[in-house]
């Protein structure tokens, strides 16, 4: 009878709250939200993300429907149709490059790249636009890391999307073939690098490192950016003036020095000595050559990276003095630790038989193997494998006698292959961590190394349309979402919350004090009401007065 | 001859229209190759300029016509994605695909045809029993679960086969033929070989044990067996002869089919051939190459087609008499 009672009063409660809600004028149900994502079978941690997610906002009074897309037609529609979508799963992938928080923090939200780019949620703020700008002259590093901090902390509070998670790589080697402490970890990006390639010792009549990927190469053009593979072995064959380090800074590569006269002007002291795979010098020509050919329009995915270069001038034997436009802190790890140095003698005359013509140098599959770098390309079977060899006149000449990749697209088989040594480096792992896991402790030759990644997975709001123009709707939406359950579940724990662009092994620039981000249902449902949005009906409705407009539909 | 040339014309103008919806299709479906391009850096004019490239800036009926011109002349265009010519890359990994398919057709068939015969022959004894259900359980079983176990079973652990690919990495060869008849290479070919010829030996199995049940009761057996034949001679010369026929015809279809079914194999033993180029092409809307390689495996189909026309007027001397009766 008591119970009866409680029921009978709940009921009324919240009937009564229902008829306030209305008695403050008519209000607008919000309507049905698509979260897009992956299909399970293409990303099957991001697809079981999405669905927690979306049973979560449900708890929220919310009509939320996954819907797997093929990734073209996934990108076609967040991409190139940047106001017809609500919210989809996404992922940004760490690179070396990366290692240097400029990309994200400019890129992903400046409003200079929101109607094309990076910004494709369409997140508008003046405010971080300024930040964004400013950090890029901060030649000090702590004043730069202030500003960092700084631009964390609005993403924070404006939640333009909800951060997911770090992924954590596990990659693998055979500890038999390879002495195992010349295995290299690289911050944010695991072993699978430059350096562990070059220092790499094999302890046996195995000299060679065969690695595994499930992806094609797509090219081996050192002025075309192509997929992750394809960077992986254009990194081995063409130099750079700096590269990214194992901790994630630039350090002179090919350069002996690299030093900042001023902020606008950097100067460049090359190596002695260096030659070309066919033995020709390198010489400042071919260097300046290199930095000057992606200006033109033959090169459209490296020229942002050099149109800030005002002019390089030869000062002297070995050395060089890059003129910049105006003052760029992010100089060192986006030109310099990014343009590959390519030979004069063998480009020009390329570059000079496609002028005129609308083709650009991109399209170009393999002009020439012709690098100054560690390996030299000796063959390339695109469906089989490439073969890279140890180039000796190296200046850093690695321990291996030859690199190949083979492709292999069964992720179940590279275990196979891992443990009858077809390959001794497991490069990528498209499979199930735990399977992995279990599998080195069958095979105690195997060893694994796991790294948090550079790069996240995060939901993305469409900031342009209504309930996710609303920085309160999102952050309540974000805070619906249970992190931890979501690494354990989706992620078996190969993953780490995240909340910020930038990631916690970028320890110098990773603000601290956005890790703790309050969450849970109740916190969310606490933030949707004091913003005005009431559920009715246990439909969540919008704050008075507040309309869905929608610029196209 | 008039018989020929009309099979001939006949799996012309199958070809013709397999090329039409081919070109139609992946134009129609969702998406443009432009999205495979995806790059902040390509701006409107650039994106432009790149459809003009691709040839996709013109009205389709327009892109068909030259798409057929081209084709006339051999000519399959550039892979959107690869940048070189479809037909080097198709050429490429055909041989692999032609081998991979041929070596397990030929066993499946070889091994069907005398277990069938053999199977028809022991009707109603304890080896039929077990036998025929284990046929239809290895014709029933998908692809991959039988690649997979046999890799498990053969490659992980026994170790006597490679888990993978065509070549040991970084063999060379001085050309591909050379690969093609080296001992490692059979040795790769192995199991992606077992696997597809335990898929494929229950048809020719199956057909041939119930044509020869047919054909045991026929008068001519009868009629042998008569004029004392040994009951080999009757199996061999008589029953079989004529039991063979649907085979043939089954055989030169499946070199076609599974020329292009072999996808989940050759991704299950990273097999480079023309399944895997397709799954690619077609997940990156690359047009010329996913049209091209689909045309291939039309133009095996048809070939396989015409090839079984014939070979049916020389088994079967009925079909060719037909025409004049």
């Amino acid at each position: 009878m008591k119970k009866l009672v409680l029921a009978a009063a709940g009921g009324l409660a919240a009937l009564s709250l229902a008829t306030a809600a209305f008695a403050q004028g008519p209000t607008e149900k919000v309507r049905k939200l698509n979260l897009y994502s992956w299909p399970q079978a293409a990303l099957p941690q991001s697809y079981q993300a999405a669905q927690l997610i979306a049973q979560q906002w449900r708890q929220l009074g919310l009509d939320v429907e996954v819907k797997p897309l093929q990734r073209q037609q996934q990108t076609q529609l967040i991409w190139f149709s940047r106001d017809k979508w609500d919210v989809t799963m996404w992922r940004m992938v760490g690179r070396p490059e990366r290692s240097d928080p400029d990309e994200f923090l400019y890129s992903l939200y400046h409003s200079s790249y929101a109607e094309k780019g990076y910004n494709f949620i369409g997140y508008l703020n003046p405010e971080y636009d300024k930040l964004a700008e400013k950090q890029r002259t901060q030649l000090d590093r702590e004043e730069r890391r202030k500003t960092a901090f700084e631009m964390q902390k609005i993403i924070d509070r404006d939640q333009p999307q909800a951060f997911l998670v770090h992924p954590k790589y596990a990659l693998a080697f055979n500890k038999a073939v390879f002495k195992e402490d010349t295995v290299v970890n690289q911050s944010g990006i695991g072993i699978r690098n430059i350096w562990t390639f070059l220092a790499i010792q094999p302890l046996g009549a195995q000299k060679d490192l065969i690695i595994n990927s499930n992806e094609v190469i797509n090219a081996t053009n050192p002025l075309y950016i192509g997929g992750a593979v394809d960077s992986w072995v254009t990194d081995l064959i063409w130099d750079r003036v700096m590269r990214i380090g194992p901790d994630g800074m630039p350090k002179p590569w090919a350069a002996e020095s690299v030093t900042w006269f001023d902020d606008k002007t950097v100067d460049v002291k090359m190596r002695t000595g260096m030659k070309w795979h066919d033995g020709q010098p390198v010489t400042l020509d071919d260097v300046i050559f290199s930095f000057q050919a992606p200006a033109g329009d033959k090169a459209p995915m490296y020229k942002p990276f050099v149109t800030d270069i005002a002019s390089i001038e030869k000062t002297g034997e070995q050395t060089l003095r890059f003129t910049l436009k105006q003052p760029n802190t992010t100089f060192l790890t986006a030109t310099l630790a990014k343009i590959n140095l390519i030979p004069k003698h063998i480009w020009e005359p390329v570059l000079k038989d496609l002028a005129g013509k609308p083709e650009t140098a991109e399209q170009l599959k393999e002009v020439s193997k012709i690098g100054s770098g560690p390996f030299k390309l000796v063959r390339w079977a695109p469906n089989e494998e490439i073969l890279l060899e140890r180039f000796g006149d190296h200046f850093q000449a690695p321990k291996v006698q030859r690199w190949i990749m083979r492709i292999v697209p069964n992720a179940e088989a590279t275990l196979g292959m891992l443990k009858r040594g077809e390959i001794n480096f497991l490069g990528m792992f498209g499979g199930d961590a735990e399977v992995l896991i279990k599998f080195a402790k069958e095979n105690p030759d195997i060893a694994i190394r796991s790294e948090v990644d550079i790069g996240f997975e995060y939901v993305a709001f469409n900031n342009r349309r209504p309930p996710f123009d609303d920085a309160k709707f999102r952050r309540a939406l974000s805070a619906a979402i249970d992190r931890r359950l979501m690494v354990s579940a989706a992620w078996q724990d190969y993953a780490i919350p995240a909340n910020s662009h930038v990631s916690p092994v970028l320890s110098y620039w990773h603000d601290p004090a956005v890790d703790n981000m309050k969450t849970g249902l109740a916190e969310a449902k606490k933030i949707l009401q004091e913003a005005g949005y009431r559920v009715v009906g246990g439909k969540l409705y919008y704050p008075t007065g507040k309309q869905e407009k929608l610029a196209t539909e | 001859m008039r018989l020929v040339l009309g099979r001939f014309t006949h799996n012309a103008l199958a070809l013709l229209a397999v090329t039409t919806i081919l070109f139609f299709m992946f134009r129609l479906m969702p998406g443009t190759p432009l999205a495979a391009f995806i790059n902040e850096n390509l701006n409107a004019d650039q994106q432009q300029a790149m459809l003009e490239q691709f040839g996709l800036d013109k009205p389709m009926w327009q892109q068909y016509f030259i798409y057929l011109a081209n084709l006339l002349q051999g000519e399959m265009g550039l892979s959107f994605f690869q940048r070189r010519p479809v037909m080097t890359i198709l050429l490429e990994v055909l041989p692999n695909s032609v081998i991979l398919t041929l070596t397990s057709l030929i066993i499946a068939y070889i091994f069907g045809v005398v277990a069938g015969a053999w199977l028809a022959w022991k009707r109603g004894t304890w080896i039929e029993r077990a036998a025929v259900p284990a046929v239809l359980a290895t014709r029933a079983a998908p692809e991959f679960w039988i690649g997979m176990v046999l890799l498990a079973v053969l490659s992980f652990n026994a170790g006597w086969f490679p888990s993978g690919g065509a070549s040991s990495p970084g063999m060379a060869y001085s050309s591909n033929w050379d690969r093609i008849f080296s001992l490692d290479y059979v040795h790769h070919l192995a199991l992606p070989v077992l696997t597809l010829a335990l898929y494929l030996q229950g048809l020719p199995l199956l057909l041939m044990r119930s044509n020869m049940l047919e054909v045991m009761h026929e008068e001519f057996v009868t009629m042998a067996r008569m004029k004392g034949l040994s009951e080999w001679r009757i199996v061999i010369g008589h029953a079989a002869r004529n039991a063979l026929l649907p085979v043939v015809t089954a055989f030169a279809l499946g070199v076609g089919l599974s020329m292009g079914g072999n996808v989940v194999i050759e991704t299950v033993f990273s097999w480079p051939g023309i399944g895997r180029l397709l799954v690619q092409a077609v997940s990156v809307h690359d047009y010329p190459l996913a049209q091209g390689a689909f045309l291939m495996i039309a133009l095996v189909l048809a070939l396989m087609n015409f090839v079984a026309d014939l070979l049916y007027m020389v088994l079967d001397p009925r079909v060719s008499h037909g025409r004049k009766g």
